[in-house]
């Protein structure tokens, strides 16, 4: 029974993270911007699209719920509070989340109408753009913190927060983060002009799915990157969920209000930034990391 | 399960039980979410298909990806172990990394790097 407990209490942290996320981000959307996945969704109608697949579509969803709960799983909430402490903890997550680009691209493309497939296309590029600068910005923490496991990059980070010996790979995580969780101001794949991409043909139960999913990888992004960089559950004083909850949407915060400062990119000023600028910045900062720590900085 | 010492399974069974325990629940939960709206009223919408080849603007992009998509995965395995090689796994990764940012030039030299 206690693992189906565990489970369970898996995945109403990701809701309970989803609805947080979606609350703060409801905070941050400005009259005349866009909202990007914040879009609003019809939950009250299902839909039916005449010549959409019969398996894609609704597959969508839940292959992209799928990755975010299954990332959810490796989280560190507070001493004791984690899903499983997997040994390659955040190879995993880079792996499962990526599941969620993988949903959006069936669900666009399976849907069949221009706006969705057109959003297939931007998913994926986007996917092209951020993977290789996220997964530098993780090598430098796995570097310090000599473990791939997310509990042992928190204890590694019991003296100093590796935001401190590592800014440059903080503000890759922080540019990489908004790419994958398709915030302001990479939001091309939901944007107004093809009618909000997927969630335009979304309604009812995957409206639903669709939320949980979109603002489930949200969450999911600043929580990792709150382990990453900040130190996750581990604080004086208050117990470590409240830090962890603290930290988690300070970061969420400062990434929405940071990205509210940029004009939108079109996906490819966004490629040209990840290929040109992000990963040689992420490529030096893999060197440098690697020079602190033969310094003898570090834990 | 957790519960019965008696028999000793690997931990990776256990953890990955677990992992794929987290999947099939969350199935449930989207059947429970599809199973609440199935009285819902319906919207329909009628648009040509629109399924073709279509002609991307990022392969070269693409292409670069597969090989640094790669290349970071190799990293994860040596970034474990660097700080207690030092010197050395410094030095074979400076090789690495000057062979890749020199690929990198390379596909922006010869216009690779742009949306066509």
């Amino acid at each position: 029974m206690g693992v189906i407990v565990t489970g369970t209490a898996v995945l109403a942290a990701l809701l309970a993270g989803a609805a947080l996320t979606y609350g703060l981000e409801r905070l941050f959307v400005q009259h005349g911007r866009e909202p990007g996945p914040a879009h609003d969704v019809e939950f009250n109608r299902n839909l039916h699209i005449a010549n959409s697949d019969r398996w894609l579509l609704p597959a969508g969803p839940v292959v992209a719920v799928a990755g975010v709960a299954l990332a959810v799983v490796v989280v560190p909430f507070g001493p004791g509070l984690i899903g499983r402490d997997l040994g390659i903890g955040l190879f995993y997550v880079i792996v499962v989340i990526d599941f969620v680009v993988l949903g959006l691209a069936l669900a666009g493309w399976g849907a069949d109408t221009p706006d969705t497939v057109e959003a297939c296309y931007r998913i994926i590029a986007q996917l092209v753009a951020y993977v290789v600068p996220l997964g530098l910005a993780y090598v430098g923490v796995i570097m310090m913190a000599r473990s791939l496991s997310t509990i042992s990059v928190v204890n590694a980070q019991s003296a100093l927060w590796f935001v401190v010996l590592q800014p440059i790979g903080f503000v890759l995580y922080l540019v990489t983060g908004l790419m994958q969780s398709y915030r302001a101001p990479f939001l091309e794949p939901f944007a107004g002009s093809i009618g909000g991409g997927v969630l335009g043909v979304s309604g009812g139960w995957s409206a639903l799915l669709w939320r949980v999913a979109l603002s489930g990888v949200f969450f999911l992004v600043a929580a990792i990157g709150a382990v990453l960089y900040l130190g996750g559950p581990s604080g004086p004083v208050l117990p470590g969920w409240l830090w962890m909850l603290v930290k988690t949407y300070a970061l969420m915060a400062l990434m929405l209000g940071l990205g509210r400062c940029v004009r939108p990119l079109s996906t490819a000023q966004m490629l040209a930034l990840s290929w040109k600028f992000l990963i040689p910045l992420g490529l030096v900062n893999v060197l440098l990391v690697g020079g602190l720590i033969l310094l003898g900085i570090g834990p | 399960m957790d519960s019965s010492p008696k028999i000793s399974v690997s931990p990776v069974v256990t953890d990955y039980g677990f992992v794929a325990l987290v999947l099939v629940m969350t199935c449930g939960l989207a059947l429970l979410a599809a199973g609440r709206f199935l009285r819902a009223p319906q919207r329909q919408i009628d648009i040509s298909p629109v399924w073709a080849q279509f002609r991307f603007g990022y392969g070269i992009y693409a292409l670069i990806f597969l090989a640094f998509d790669m290349e970071m995965i190799f990293m994860y395995p040596w970034a474990v172990v660097f700080a207690d090689i030092g010197i050395s796994a410094f030095l074979d990764m400076l090789v690495f990394i000057v062979l890749l940012g020199a690929g990198i030039a390379y596909a922006w030299g010869m216009g690779g790097l742009k949306w066509e």
